[in-house]
């Protein structure tokens, strides 16, 4: 038992924080947020060169062969610098959809560019009406001779505006919110009938509404299987929240850090503001929410990499958790910082913006708890006398 | 990063699962067949887990003292009272003189002497540094004559010794001038008398001592240096505090017993509220479950806990309360009449003993107020 990095993920570690710490500060961060791309093209380069695009492919698909752990340790080191390259969407989204549902032509087509980081992909699943349903599929994919044809609307795609590709979930049969009968499709960006309404996102990244106007795609661009489809989303939403979670206990620590110092400076009535007993309680509650939130990654995360068959009920209830903690440890921070914790001077802000929109995907923290609920054993009531009399 | 277990600590969850199988008594037979069990355990070598092996312990690693607690907190043990073998024992294995430990030792395995903690005082609570009850050496030098008074002894009324803080300098900083004393409890001058708590259970007493006279043989190590004795003593009773094992064994059950709560045709396991409650304690419960693997993977690696360890205990109590007032409300109606074994749904004694026994957890061994403190001073830095 030992949850000590081993050298190559320590390595990965350090890797990664050192770029951030030379990249990232807040400052280079908000420039960069305003150029027209809102991205690095220079850090996606090296990032590549670094091996980071290829971490969870295979080596015989043309990457570094990480597993989850990996992806882990990365994901939360990139959270520390809140960076603002495509890395979520076209490594941890489209790379999931390709590595669980590609066809060996799709994989061969795109993991090679997305590894040099030629090629910049994303998932577009999720529908105005749908709110947080994977199920509920309005957008559709009518068969048309050899191919089909997708009509519909896509909300909030991660980072479209620079993806080549779209892997687009659509629905090939049944009605609007049935299991069975949802498809995903590879779609070139480029493609007739596909228009994008780009925005920035309150986190600085940049997102966009995706309109499919009878757009064209053959057979081979299906991936995963015609009409069961959900399975793939469910593994790609599992993959991200675990990527995403990851992301989150990178900030929370960050944020809990970041306010015991400031209040270690900040002086009011005479004292510090960490001299005051109610602050210090709220400091040691943020570590604890923190520290049970990586517990909980840790565990969700080691069991999906082992493929165990807890390990969704698992991210449901890591998903709850930081949505949960998320909220505690952010506002604590900004409510400890007073009228700093409300600029956009301070990182902390940042971190608390993070936390709020990390909860808005792929479900927010009621929507986990209900699913957790639901996935929860019961163990059979063997009618046994109450035998716990020292509880 | 790996959390399985090696060959041989599996092999030793088995011997663990075995050796229960077929020693422990079960049901009404706990109390009929103790003293087979403790013979049992002694002849393993697993009747004092917690000493070191010179005195008889088996000797376990962290894990195997994790793996003990997993699997025997699913099962009712024969209960032992913590004072002697888990509290005192330690102390008097690091610091007592040959003499003592050859005194005392034999009887606490044996669970011959019943012991008793005097150490809360009504002035001295949280800050027990503070206490005062008063040790006075006679000039011939061979006693200590006491005079004072302990409160929320537990067990008081049935204890045959006490071990004892008290107050031989008031000199200084209030820390030094404590001795660590045991005594007789049926010394002249020793009165107890009961404490009822919520719900009528006497097991807390406040003490009286009148110019107790205590042999300075009964001194463990220096005069003056009883904190630092104590101090280490503290540490074992928190450990076993948390519970955590236990608490996720109790949560199972609670959903067992919540399927046979009426509402209406319907079930309590079935109400959303209800179960939505016990989905959100299930999850806290997985994320500790992990924070005590983190602390204890710590202990195996480098030998001490991470930082982590400091919120076990805070949070494992707040765990076992959670689920005392959930079993409470599973009760419904039903949890009201007092000591029910009788009647409404079959719960044997509802929620309502379970909340009310359950409220110290979180204010002995450190209420949660000061654990919050000293994770802001040890792990924040303040
Ligand atoms: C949006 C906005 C608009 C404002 N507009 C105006 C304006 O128009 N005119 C004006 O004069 N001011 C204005 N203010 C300032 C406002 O009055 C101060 O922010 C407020 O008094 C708090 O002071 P502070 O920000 O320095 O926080 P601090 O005093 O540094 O306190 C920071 C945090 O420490 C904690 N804390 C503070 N004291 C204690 C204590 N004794 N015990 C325990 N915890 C404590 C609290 O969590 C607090 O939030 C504005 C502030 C904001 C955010
Ligand atoms: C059932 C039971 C059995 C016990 N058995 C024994 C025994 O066998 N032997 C023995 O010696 N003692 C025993 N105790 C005593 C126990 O150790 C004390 O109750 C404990 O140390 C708390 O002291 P107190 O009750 O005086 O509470 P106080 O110290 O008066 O504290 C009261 C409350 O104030 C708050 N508080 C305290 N300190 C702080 C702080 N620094 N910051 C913020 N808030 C704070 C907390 O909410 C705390 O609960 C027992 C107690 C109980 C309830």
């Amino acid at each position: 038992m030992d949850f000590n990095l081993s050298e190559e993920q320590t390595l990965l570690k350090d890797s990664v924080e050192k770029f951030i710490s030379a990249n990232y500060d807040l400052n280079d961060r908000r420039k960069l947020a305003q150029t027209s791309l809102g991205y690095s093209e220079d850090f996606w380069k090296q990032y590549a060169d670094l091996g980071w695009l290829g971490l969870p492919f295979s080596e015989s698909e043309g990457g570094f062969g990480g597993d989850l752990i990996d992806t882990m340790i990365m994901m939360e080191q990139l959270g520390k610098g809140l960076i603002l390259e495509p890395y979520y969407a076209s490594v941890i989204l489209a790379g999931a959809a390709l590595r669980n549902g590609g066809t060996a032509e799709q994989k061969d087509k795109l993991i090679g560019g997305i590894v040099s980081g030629e090629i910049k992909a994303t998932v577009a699943y999720a529908e105005e009406q749908a709110r947080f349903n994977l199920n509920d599929v309005a957008t559709t994919a009518e068969k048309s001779g050899d191919g089909y044809v997708i009509s519909g609307t896509k909300s909030v795609v991660a980072n479209a505006e620079t993806a080549d590709f779209i892997i687009v979930a659509a629905r090939t049969s049944g009605d609007r919110a049935d299991a069975k009968g949802i498809t995903l499709f590879l779609v070139d960006t480029k493609s007739e009938g596909v228009s994008l309404a780009n925005y920035p996102t309150v986190d600085a990244l940049r997102a966009s509404e995706v309109t499919f106007a009878n757009v064209q795609v053959s057979a081979s661009d299906v991936m995963g299987e015609l009409d069961n489809g959900l399975g793939l989303l469910e593994e790609i939403r599992d993959e991200a929240i675990l990527a995403l979670c990851a992301e989150a206990v990178g900030g929370m620590d960050l944020l809990y850090q970041d306010t015991v110092e400031y209040c270690k400076q900040r002086e009011q009535f005479g004292h510090a503001l960490s001299d005051f007993q109610t602050l210090k309680h709220r400091f040691s509650e943020m570590f604890i929410e923190a520290e049970q939130c990586r517990s909980l990654l840790y565990r969700a995360t080691l069991e999906k990499n082992n493929g165990s068959s807890e390990a969704r009920k698992l991210i449901h209830a890591l998903k709850y958790k930081v949505g949960k903690a998320g909220r505690f440890i952010g506002q604590g921070a900004v409510q400890s910082h007073g009228g700093m914790g409300v600029t956009e001077e301070l990182r902390i802000g940042h971190y608390f913006i993070r936390l709020a929109v990390i909860d808005s995907m792929f479900g927010n923290f009621d929507y986990h708890l209900d699913q957790y609920t639901e996935l929860m054993t019961i163990p059979e009531d063997k009618g046994e006398e109450d035998s716990m009399p020292f509880m | 990063m790996d959390i399985s277990l090696n060959k041989e600590d599996l092999a030793f969850e088995k011997e663990v699962e075995d050796f229960l199988a077929e020693h422990l008594p079960r049901g009404h037979e706990m109390w009929t067949k103790r003293a087979e069990w403790f013979a049992a355990l002694k002849e393993k070598g697993w009747d004092v887990i917690n000493w070191s092996k010179e005195f008889g312990g088996p000797d376990w690693s962290p894990t195997q003292h994790y793996i003990w607690d997993k699997v025997s907190c699913r099962e009712v043990l024969p209960p032992v009272m913590p004072f002697g073998q888990v509290m005192l024992a330690p102390v008097l294995m690091k610091y007592a003189n040959k003499e003592q430990q050859e005194r005392f030792l034999p009887d606490i395995r044996d669970n011959k002497v019943m012991w008793c903690q005097g150490y809360s005082e009504p002035g001295a609570g949280s800050d027990l540094a503070s206490l005062k009850c008063k040790a006075e050496l006679t000039d011939d030098g061979k006693h200590y004559i006491i005079n004072g008074t302990k409160i929320w002894t537990t067990m008081g009324h049935v204890a045959n010794w006490i071990f004892c803080l008290t107050r031989t300098s008031s000199d200084g900083p209030k820390q030094e001038g404590i001795t660590f004393l045991l005594f007789d409890m049926k010394s002249p001058g020793v009165e107890v008398k009961p404490i009822y708590t919520l719900g009528g259970s006497h097991h807390v007493n406040q003490v009286f001592f009148t110019d107790v006279k205590v042999p300075v043989e009964n001194r463990i190590g220096d005069e003056g240096k009883g904190w630092t004795y104590a101090k280490g003593l503290l540490q074992h009773e928190r450990k076993g505090i948390a519970g955590i094992s236990r608490s996720v064994y109790a949560l199972e059950k609670l959903k067992e017993k919540a399927q046979r709560v009426p509402v209406g045709d319907s079930r309590l396991i079935d109400d959303a509220g209800f179960k939505k409650k016990i989905a959100v304690a299930e999850i806290e419960l997985l994320a500790l479950e992990f924070t005590e693997l983190r602390s204890l993977a710590d202990m195996v690696n480098s030998g001490s806990p991470g930082s982590q360890s400091s919120i076990l205990k805070l949070k494992g109590t707040e765990m076992q309360q959670t689920i005392h007032e959930l079993t409470l409300e599973a009760g419904g109606i039903y949890a009201t009449p007092w000591g029910n074994k009788k009647f409404g749904p079959k719960f044997s004694k509802g929620g309502m003993e379970m909340y009310l026994n359950g409220r110290p957890a979180t204010i002995y061994g450190g209420c949660s107020e000061v654990q919050k403190d000293v994770i802001a001073k040890r792990v924040l830095g303040l």
